[in-house]
Formats: structure tokens, C-alpha cells, sequence
């Protein structure tokens, strides 16, 4: 099933780019959402058969951690797909445009899919390359001014920073000479007898090439600026599954340095940034006029908080992944109504925007009860993992810095808050309700989503659990497990 | 003897590049820079399996040397804006802080040899000199078309370094990373054709419309 998820979406972008037909775009769009959903619950319930493709799977693996990532990955690909639908008729697309469309999209999924399935870090490294070109496109999508010069802050930046990720694979070849393999079966294996000094040089350079396709501060700069100029669908699958798959090659590489014992190192790095991130997110969020930038910085928030939970070890590390799981599914249920907010008045400065309930109340609802989701008000299960990270902080004795935690969070929910009711609020800036409203499409996958996160939040299914519990073990495997969830 | 002398004469073409001021004496800084890597692979010849050798060959004669500098030298004929560089600290400050990052260069070639790994000193100590005089080369222009010089000039010291560590790489994997190379050096030449019909000129300053 590995081969599938790698190939057939390639042959959908390719035939919607040679028919160049409607009904082929919206096809292959939807075969390759029940493609992406089905196959990790499949993987999940034990169903599997393979391609005969020989050596060409051995670099491609469905691990506990990588089903569970590219379990988020589709819920949000399908949300992402069915969106597209109103999309294209929002903006009148020509037939040729759509394909152009469907086509980046499926490529750029297929890039962050083996991101999440490869077994050999330098492949690893090609795959996320592969995201950034991919992607790049796409966010030009609307061929803007304003979008030029963010598709070249995001191409440079992140190709400068995966170059610097390549340095650090080169670095940990050296290092684990005897090793004689990227593989990072070989690498956990034999990590004793990684060389300390080349793997913290290494993971320095990762880190840095990693963490600017994550978003974390300081290296985030291109992030604001691709999340509001690309698209609004392509701002969702930006953030909802492109930061978390850079996230799990980090995780990969955390988890060789776990197995080598020098993870003192490497947590201290992660919990520096995480810190750094959720200053540079509360501080812009307080400040921010527009109201994608501002979920832009809610991404860097959000995976500065991931970040500091793995730096915390293994208690830290079930929060990680529920808030993983929940910041996707929350972040691109706000990407997506930010499209209809923009599409119904025409703008992203947060002043121009008012009343929205009484414009279009449904969409209203949906911002608040994402926003309510984003920032962690119970039910919503974020308010789960970021209790859980204040309680690691508690058991690790680091109170004070629980204390700061708290502040920030608090800070960017205020920011965040301030603005979203101010623009659901009060009459609307517009007189009539003539300009069409999206359609039917623009509403389901954020409700669809927003139900998911009330299930997860209030009763959390079992075999939820189990998968996320699992994916957590793979971290702290390395380091003779460790409190889960409890 | 000769690799050594190969490697210096390659650091010593990032000097060059601080020290000349037209946009194509960069470009042929760089088309150099992949010959002399083509001669060291040639070098290093007896210890790679023939494919490696073929795709090596490829990669650093076809590719680094022939192709994108080829490319990149008809981005720049075909944009009309003026050719000189235009650093951001003056020209010798420059030269002299290269100069330092080239010496430290060396510094890294002694360190590594004390550490005991199986790794040729010289071009690791030359490479990292490459790395970070690429990074200051980009911080310090406000050209967008030196920007992509410098990325490549960056791709040019971390495959040096890749030549001085022992281990190869799966076939899939530098297949991949040449790819990825490829496109994303034609990427550059697209947007940077459109920055230069939409903004006014190819200055990074000019990219200021989006901020908080």
C-alpha cells in the first residue's frame, strides 16, 4: 500500500493535467482524498497488500509514528479537497486553470506523503526539497503582486535552509561511519556508536534546516507571508500537514540523538525555540492586521508548542501528538473559512471586517467555534495537550517556566480573541447581501472537522488513543518509555 | 598533491567573487567552480563504483558547470537593468571578512584532523569556508539575481563537502537531490523574471510590501 499512496496520486495530477477536463479535475481530486483517508485506516486495522515494486519500498515504510502523521495528513487533504470544490467557483477558475490546480495539489501531497514514509534521511531530505518546489506554485496561485514576493521569500528561504539541512546529513554521515547507512533503521541500531560531536554538529544543521520548513522563530519568516498570500485551501494544507511533516523528519532525528544518550543537548535547543516561537507569535499576534497572517502566527504558536513537548521528554510526548492531531485539524478549519471571510468581503484586514454573523452566520459560528478550538477552550482537545504540557513542566520542577508558558498562551488567546469577535460582531460593513455566497463545499469539512475535534475532546474513540499513544512510544522507546497520557 | 592544489584554487574563486563586481564575472566564477569539481571527482575515480561515476560526471561537468551557468548567464542578458553587484558593507570590508572565513576554513582543516575521523581535511576545512562565504555572500547583496549565484555557490561547497566523507549515497537518493537542484534553479530563473516585469527593478528592498 505504500507504493499506492506514492504513485496513484501521480497518476491522477497527470491525467487531469492532460484531459483538462472538469469532471476529471473534481475525480481525481476525490479518488485521491478517499485514497489518503482510507489507506492509514486500512494500514491501521492490519489490511495491507503491496505493489510488486521490488527494492524501490525499501525506502518507503508506514511506521507507528508516520501512519499516525499521515493519518492527519488525509483527514486534511479530503477537507482540503472538498473546499476546492467551492474554490474553483468562487473564482470563476477556467477548466485549464483547475487542472493546473488538482495537478500541484496532488504533486505537492505526494511530496509531504514521502516526507512522512521515508526510511532513509537523506531521501527524507529530497522529499522535503520536494515540498518547497512543489508548493511553491501554489502559493502564487493568484498571481498577485503581494503573492510573488511571498512565493520568493518562501522558495529562497527554504531552500537556503534545506541546503543547511543537507550539511547536517553530510555532517552525520561522517559521524556514524561504521554505521555506513542513512537508513534510520541502521542508525537507531547502531546509535552508540554515533561520534557525540558530529551527531550534535549535525543535529544543529537539521535543526535549522527542519525548523525553517516547521516555522519556528527565528527562521519563520516566510511563513506569514505564504499563509496569507497562497490560496486559502493551500493555506490550510500549508499549515495542517506541510509544518507537520517537517516536524516528524525532526522527530526522526530526535530519536537517534535520544538513542545515542545525548538528548540533554538536543532538548535544550527544542525547548530555546519553542520558547523563542511563542514570544515572536504572541508578540506579532498582538499587532497583526490581517487575518490570515494572524493564523500564520498561530501556526508558529502551535508547532513552537509541539516543539517545546518533545524537548520535555517522554511525558511531553502524547501532548505532542495530540496537539499535532488537533492544531491541523483546528488550523485548517480557520484556513478554510478565512476563504469564505475573503471571498464574501473582499479583503484580509481584520478592521474591514465586521458582522459576520449577520452577514453569514453559519461561516460565523464555524470561525468562532474554530478559533474556541485553536486556542484550547474546553471541550476542544487542545485544551488537553496544553494542560498536559503545564503538568510535564510541573513533574520536571520547572514551575516558572509553566508560569511563562501560561502568560504567552494567554496572550496570543487575547490577541486572537480580540480580533475574532471583532470581526463576527456588530452590523455588517457591507449593506446588501448580493454577492453570491460560497457554496455548500465551504462549509462541510470545517463542521466535519469541528465534530471530529469535539469527539477527540470529549470522549476520545479507543482506537484514536491506541494510535496516538503509539506514535508517542516512538520517541521515548529509546529512553526506556515513559508516563503516557496518564 | 594535485587534489590540494585543486581545492585551494576552488576556495580561492569565493575570493574572486568578493573581490569583481559584474554580475558575470560571477557567472563564470561559478561555471569554474563545477569544472574543478569535475577534475576532483575525476580524482577520486578509483574508489566509486562506475555509476556513481557517470552520474558524478554528469551532475558536476553537464549540470555545474555547462548548464546553469549557461542558463543563468541568458536570465542576466535578457534583464536590462544595470550588471554591477551592489553589496550592502563596501567592497573591501568584504574582501577582508572573506579572507577571514577562507583562514578559518583552514582552522576547520587542522580541527578535523585531530578528531580521528576518516575524512580528507582539506576539503572539509575548504568546504565549510564555502558554506558560510556563501551565506555572508547572501546577506551582504540586495541583488536577487546574486542571491541565486550565492544558493548555488552554497550547492557547490556542500558537494564538496559530500566528496570528502567516505560513504556513498543510494543512487535514489542523489538522483533526487540533483533533481531537486534543477528545479529549483528554474524556479528562481521564473520568479526572478517576474519579480524583474512587476517590481520596480530586482532589489530585495523592493520586496517590502508584505510586513507586520
Amino acid at each position: 500500500m505504500t507504493g499506492i499512496v506514492i504513485i496513484l496520486p501521480l497518476i491522477l495530477a497527470f491525467a487531469s493535467l492532460a484531459l483538462n477536463s472538469r469532471v476529471v479535475n473534481r475525480l481525481a481530486l476525490m479518488s485521491a482524498a478517499v485514497l489518503f483517508v482510507v489507506v492509514p485506516i486500512c494500514r491501521w486495522y492490519g489490511l495491507d497488500w503491496e505493489l510488486g515494486l521490488g527494492g524501490f519500498l525499501s525506502y518507503f515504510r508506514f511506521d507507528d509514528i508516520g501512519l499516525f502523521f499521515f493519518f492527519i495528513m488525509g483527514l486534511v487533504f479530503a477537507g482540503v479537497a472538498v473546499y476546492s470544490l467551492s474554490y474553483f467557483r468562487m473564482h470563476n477558475l477556467k477548466a485549464t486553470e483547475e487542472s493546473v490546480f488538482v495537478a500541484e495539489l496532488l504533486a505537492f501531497t505526494v511530496a509531504m506523503a514521502g516526507v512522512i514514509l521515508s526510511t532513509n534521511l537523506a531521501l527524507l531530505w529530497v522529499f522535503v526539497e520536494a515540498t518547497t518546489l512543489t508548493s511553491a506554485l501554489l502559493i502564487y496561485f493568484e498571481k498577485r503582486k503581494s503573492s510573488l514576493e511571498a512565493t520568493w521569500k518562501y522558495i529562497y528561504i527554504c531552500s537556503v535552509g534545506i541546503a543547511l539541512a543537507f550539511v547536517g546529513i553530510i555532517l552525520l554521515s561522517i559521524g556514524s561511519e561504521s554505521v555506513g547507512s542513512l537508513f534510520f533503521s541502521d542508525l537507531y541500531e547502531h546509535a552508540s556508536q554515533v561520534n557525540p560531536v558530529w551527531l550534535k554538529l549535525a543535529f544543529a544543521f537539521l535543526f535549522v534546516g527542519l525548523g525553517t520548513k516547521i516555522g519556528l522563530a527565528p527562521i519563520h519568516a516566510w511563513l506569514p507571508d505564504a499563509h496569507s498570500e497562497a490560496p486559502s485551501p493551500v493555506s490550510a494544507l500549508l499549515s495542517g500537514t506541510l509544518l507537520n511533516s517537517a516536524f516528524l523528519g525532526l522527530l526522526r532525528v530526535q530519536e537517534l540523538v535520544i538513542r545515542a544518550g545525548e538528548e540533554k543537548f538536543s532538548n535544550f535547543i527544542l525547548i530555546l525555540t519553542g520558547f523563542l516561537s511563542l514570544l515572536v507569535s504572541a508578540v506579532y499576534m498582538l499587532r497583526v492586521k490581517n487575518y490570515k497572517r494572524m493564523l500564520a502566527y498561530s501556526s508558529v504558536e502551535n508547532m513552537g508548542i509541539m516543539i517545546l513537548a518533545v524537548g520535555l521528554g517522554p511525558v511531553g510526548l502524547f501532548a505532542a501528538m495530540l496537539q499535532a492531531l488537533a492544531h491541523s485539524l483546528s488550523k485548517t478549519s480557520l484556513f478554510l473559512t478565512s476563504g469564505n471571510i475573503l471571498h464574501e468581503y473582499g479583503t484580509k484586514k481584520i478592521e474591514s471586517v465586521t458582522g459576520l454573523l449577520k452577514r453569514d452566520s453559519v461561516t460565523g459560528w464555524i470561525w468562532i467555534a474554530s478559533f474556541l478550538s485553536i486556542v484550547g477552550i474546553p471541550p476542544f482537545p487542545i485544551f488537553i495537550s496544553k494542560f498536559f504540557i503545564i503538568r510535564a513542566f510541573w513533574f520536571d520542577g520547572q514551575g516558572w517556566l509553566a508560569a511563562l508558558f501560561f502568560l504567552f498562551i494567554i496572550v496570543v488567546t487575547f490577541g486572537m480573541g480580540s480580533a475574532v469577535f471583532k470581526m463576527v460582531f456588530g452590523e455588517s460593513s457591507l449593506e446588501s447581501a448580493d454577492a453570491s455566497k460560497p457554496g455548500l463545499s465551504a462549509y462541510i469539512p470545517q463542521i466535519a472537522l469541528l465534530v471530529m475535534l469535539l469527539i477527540i475532546g470529549i470522549n476520545m474513540p479507543q482506537q484514536l488513543h491506541d494510535m496516538l499513544e503509539k506514535a508517542a512510544l516512538f520517541l521515548s522507546a529509546g529512553s526506556g518509555g515513559g508516563v503516557l497520557g496518564r | 598533491m594535485m587534489t590540494e592544489i585543486l581545492i585551494i584554487i576552488l576556495g580561492t574563486t569565493m575570493l574572486y567573487v568578493f573581490s569583481v563586481s559584474r554580475l558575470e564575472s560571477y557567472v563564470k566564477a561559478l561555471s569554474a567552480q563545477g569544472f574543478i569539481l569535475f577534475l576532483l571527482v575525476l580524482f577520486g575515480i578509483s574508489r566509486m563504483t562506475w555509476l556513481n561515476v557517470a552520474f558524478l560526471v554528469f551532475e558536476t561537468l553537464i549540470v555545474k558547470a555547462i548548464v546553469i551557468p549557461y542558463f543563468l548567464l541568458t536570465v542576466i542578458r535578457k534583464s536590462e537593468t544595470s550588471r554591477e553587484i551592489e553589496p550592502y558593507l563596501s567592497q573591501f570590508y568584504s574582501l577582508l571578512i572573506a579572507t577571514a572565513i577562507f583562514a578559518f576554513g583552514f582552522i576547520a582543516a587542522f580541527w578535523v584532523r585531530t578528531t580521528g575521523s576518516h575524512i580528507r581535511p582539506l576539503y572539509f576545512g575548504i568546504s565549510i569556508a564555502m558554506i558560510i562565504l556563501s551565506l555572508f555572500l547572501i546577506v551582504n547583496r540586495k541583488r536577487i539575481l546574486t542571491h541565486i549565484l550565492a544558493y548555488m555557490m552554497l550547492e557547490n561547497g556542500i558537494f564538496l563537502l559530500s566528496l570528502s566523507v567516505a560513504n556513498e549515497l543510494p543512487m535514489l537518493v542523489n538522483i533526487g537531490v540533483l533533481l531537486d537542484l534543477f528545479v529549483a534553479i528554474y524556479l528562481f530563473a521564473i520568479f526572478f523574471n517576474k519579480i524583474n516585469e512587476i517590481f520596480d527593478g530586482s532589489h530585495v528592498d523592493a520586496l517590502t510590501e508584505l510586513k507586520d
